[in-house]
């Protein structure tokens, strides 16, 4: 009897899987570091109005290119001033609510339209998977800076333009991830199990599958919002994305570079902050990843 | 700017300055000065393209029948000797003997006729017809006798012979058509094409052949002209030395250059006059804002002109009230004049409707600062503006097509010092006018067409009088451009906006 009741009771007594959980995620330090650093900016973006030290649109042509005041401006403009007189920190601030809320809101859209089609290819197959599996590649053939360029010279750039053609070109990751742990989870004894005692399929992809592909769903999501922040940023330093006077990091930068050699830190600065951001969210997404799913890190 | 000493930017460029450093590709001692353009040009045929670039080809490849010496204004004589008004409507020139074409070709009266029945012909489509479609047609009286008729009364002709309106080869010119003269261009210039590679690279050599002509003899053997869109790679290459000029230089960066102590920066007035314009004809929709005076007069006092000047364009630009350069034959000072009130901007509009303003798309095709810093004004009285950056001819293409309520535009009058070349380009119901008004028509008509300077003035006022009155535009400021050059370049650039490669020599 001992040998059977021994490791039982160890298991008992043991830490629960939510501790472990925990304490992996405590002792992980680039995801405490990527999670402070898009909670802080998180926080900044939703506190803008009151961080801000100015009015972010603002014009004074008086004032251009005050230089930050770690080469020799004053604290009246920490950051300097941009080509227009605007105070530079209050723009990037302001830029932050546009860099995450293009980032949240395009990764929420296209994880939906992916995740709904890859979980529906994995737990059904067959011609809804074939039907899946040909729209992903057709996606991915379709190189997504070329569309979306393409999309916004057509449309006209705007914030909403951005985020929504961004939202429906980044599901394919979803798409492919969801399939693929769909298929393999849909096969385990417990989906079997809950067919067999005649749970209808919303239930089972709700109450079944959901819970068990969500670790992976949250790993793609940060990627997919980095990947659409730099997009971003990327279009809008083509004159495509966010138009002036919004201010947005990747047009900070596109508006900067003109004087570049003399300025240089009117680049520096966003490219700085796209940079961080960008680590930070990527940092968060490895980390959830390793803490999720251990056997995954290599 | 607010440095006025070497400050650490400029060393930062002074650092970048050497780890660009290449080997000297040009200089004086390989007599070729290598000289940027910012704009690909789409084609060197003059009469084929519309740029700046474009007419600082044509100055140093081709020659007009007549020259305005750009300091003194003074016309003289370059491909003719001499000329007379038969009657109102017709000129007859004497022409030089003894020019040649690069191409070998002799030059003579019936390379004037072919040249002028040719562009003068709306069909051959030149691209500014406003340049050739004041003539009629070209007559041989003899092999150095020429009579240029006119459609009617056009007291501006000399003017535009002596600007736009350069003499080609017959015989080459009705074989290889625009696009082989763009290729290839032959003309009797200071300086002939040896190699086009199109928009990208020109190599012009001087004209050895030249004759005595009142644009001097070319001094410098090789210019060589390349494209290079962005002016922070324009600056590196100076700096490394594969370039000796660079112009159209924004003044931001011409100041820091000033500072740096190692380049000639000469900046000169333009005639390029910047203004917005506005839908007051409703082409863009009946119930579009700008049909309504109150809202053009709010936009009007919208503008904090003189700021613009002072901190954006700097240099010798100046504020303008009059659509059209003040320089010009004609353009009388004496209109309404726009102070900046925000607080009457937002008056107006209330007074007009608007109270709270209204959403409108802005478009613009240059000069992106500007055109920011002036949405920035018309934001600030409650004109939200949807920003839209076009192609200057995307722009234009949409603008001909009247689906533009409110842009930022700019134009250069081709050089040419008379009012008819700004007021009459844009208020004569062409498909640019975004006003259409009658009465104006019909006083540029008279202005246009009378032979009798004070006529012309007389009318041109009640012209300019009430547009600026009714406030169809926003004429904001003059252009400046930087020119800046290697102190081993010896250049003093005029207030035209051309380069004349033809008075460059080396220090």
């Amino acid at each position: 009897m001992t040998d059977v009741t021994d490791p039982l009771a160890a298991e008992i007594h043991g830490p629960s899987p939510r501790q472990l959980l925990k304490a992996r995620a405590l002792s992980h330090k680039g995801l405490i570091f990527g999670m402070m650093v898009v909670l802080l900016l998180v926080l900044v973006a939703i506190l803008a109005p009151v961080l801000a030290p100015h009015d972010p649109y603002a014009q004074s042509l008086m004032n251009r290119m005050v230089p930050p005041v770690f080469m020799g401006g004053t604290w009246e403009h920490p950051l300097g001033t941009d080509h227009l007189g605007r105070d530079y920190l209050s723009r990037l601030i302001y830029g932050a609510r546009v860099s995450l809320m293009i980032g949240a809101i395009a990764a929420l859209i296209s994880g939906v339209i992916g995740t709904a089609m890859g979980v529906a290819a994995g737990y059904f197959g067959g011609k809804v998977d074939a039907v899946v599996t040909f729209l992903i590649n057709v996606r991915l053939a379709m190189p997504v800076v070329l569309v979306a360029l393409a999309v916004v010279a057509i449309l006209g750039g705007s914030l909403t333009v951005v985020i929504c053609v961004l939202g429906l070109l980044l599901w394919d990751r979803f798409a492919v991830v969801m399939r693929a742990s769909t298929l393999q989870i849909s096969r385990r004894d417990y989906v079997a199990a809950a067919q067999v005692i005649g749970a209808s399929t919303p239930r089972i992809l709700l109450t079944e599958i959901m819970p068990n592909v969500f670790n992976n769903l949250i790993v793609i999501v940060t990627l997919e919002m980095a990947h659409a922040i730099l997009l971003e940023a990327a279009l809008s330093f083509l004159g495509l994305g966010v138009q002036p006077p919004t201010p947005s990091w990747g047009l900070m930068v596109s508006e900067g570079k003109n004087m570049m050699l003399f300025e240089p830190w009117l680049v520096l600065i966003p490219g700085a902050v796209l940079f961080v951001l960008v680590l930070a969210i990527n940092l968060m997404g490895d980390g959830l990843r390793d803490v999720t799913a251990p056997e995954g890190r290599s | 700017m607010l440095a006025q000493k070497p400050t650490r930017s400029t060393l930062v460029a002074a650092v970048l300055m050497a780890s660009v450093a290449m080997p000297a590709l040009a200089d004086k001692a390989s007599e070729t000065l290598n000289v940027a353009f910012t704009k690909e040009l789409e084609n060197v045929d003059s009469y084929f393209n519309s740029s700046r670039e474009g007419v600082v080809l044509q100055r140093a490849i081709w020659d007009g029948l007549i020259y305005r010496n750009p300091e003194t204004n003074e016309y003289v004589g370059n491909l003719a000797t001499s000329w007379e008004w038969v009657d109102d409507t017709t000129l007859e020139f004497k022409l030089r003997e003894g020019v040649t074409f690069h191409n070998g070709e002799a030059f003579n009266a019936d390379d004037v006729v072919f040249t002028v029945n040719f562009v003068a012909n709306e069909e051959n489509g030149v691209k500014t017809q406003r340049n050739v479609n004041w003539m009629k047609s070209a007559e041989k009286i003899d092999d150095y006798t020429v009579r240029i008729h006119l459609k009617e009364k056009f007291p501006a002709a000399i003017e535009f012979l002596s600007g736009p309106v350069s003499m080609y080869p017959n015989e080459y010119y009705a074989e290889a058509g625009p696009s082989g003269m763009g290729l290839k261009p032959v003309g009797t210039g200071p300086y002939k094409v040896t190699e086009v590679v199109p928009g990208q690279h020109f190599v012009l050599e001087a004209n050895g052949a030249y004759h005595d002509s009142p644009k001097g003899q070319p001094e410098i053997a090789k210019i060589d002209i390349r494209t290079i869109p962005d002016v922070n790679t324009q600056m590196a290459e100076l700096f490394s030395g594969s370039l000796d000029l660079i112009w159209q230089v924004p003044a931001d960066q011409a100041n820091k250059l000033a500072q740096m102590g190692q380049f000639t920066v000469a900046n000169e007035s333009t005639m390029r006059v910047g203004y917005l314009q506005m839908d007051a004809a409703g082409r863009s929709g009946e119930d579009n804002p700008f049909t309504n005076k109150l809202v053009r007069q709010a936009v009007n006092h919208a503008i904090n002109r003189q700021e613009l000047v002072d901190a954006l364009l700097q240099g010798s630009s100046k504020v303008v009230y009059t659509p059209c350069f003040p320089s010009q034959f004609g353009c009388v000072q004496d209109v309404t004049e726009y102070d900046y009130d925000p607080e009457k901007a937002k008056a107006l509009l209330a007074e007009a409707g608007y109270p709270d303003g209204f959403s409108i798309d802005f478009y613009a095709y240059r000069d992106r600062q500007y055109a920011e810093a002036i949405t920035s004004y018309l934001n600030a009285v409650g004109i939200t503006t949807n920003f839209n950056m076009l192609q200057y001819s995307a722009l234009r293409e949409k603008n001909m097509n009247g689906e533009v309520a409110l842009s930022f535009q700019t134009w250069g009058s081709y050089s040419i010092n008379d009012a008819s070349a700004m007021v009459s380009q844009f208020f004569k119901h062409g498909a640019l006018d975004s006003t259409r008004d009658d009465e104006v028509l019909e006083w540029l008509n008279v202005a246009d067409s009378s032979t009798a300077p004070d006529t012309r003035v007389e009318y041109y006022t009640k012209a300019l009088q009430k547009i600026t009155g009714e406030a169809f535009w926003a004429p904001m400021f003059t252009y400046n451009t930087n020119y800046v050059f290697k102190d081993e370049v010896a250049y003093t650039p005029t207030s035209d906006e051309v380069l004349r490669f033809v008075d460059m020599s080396w220090n």
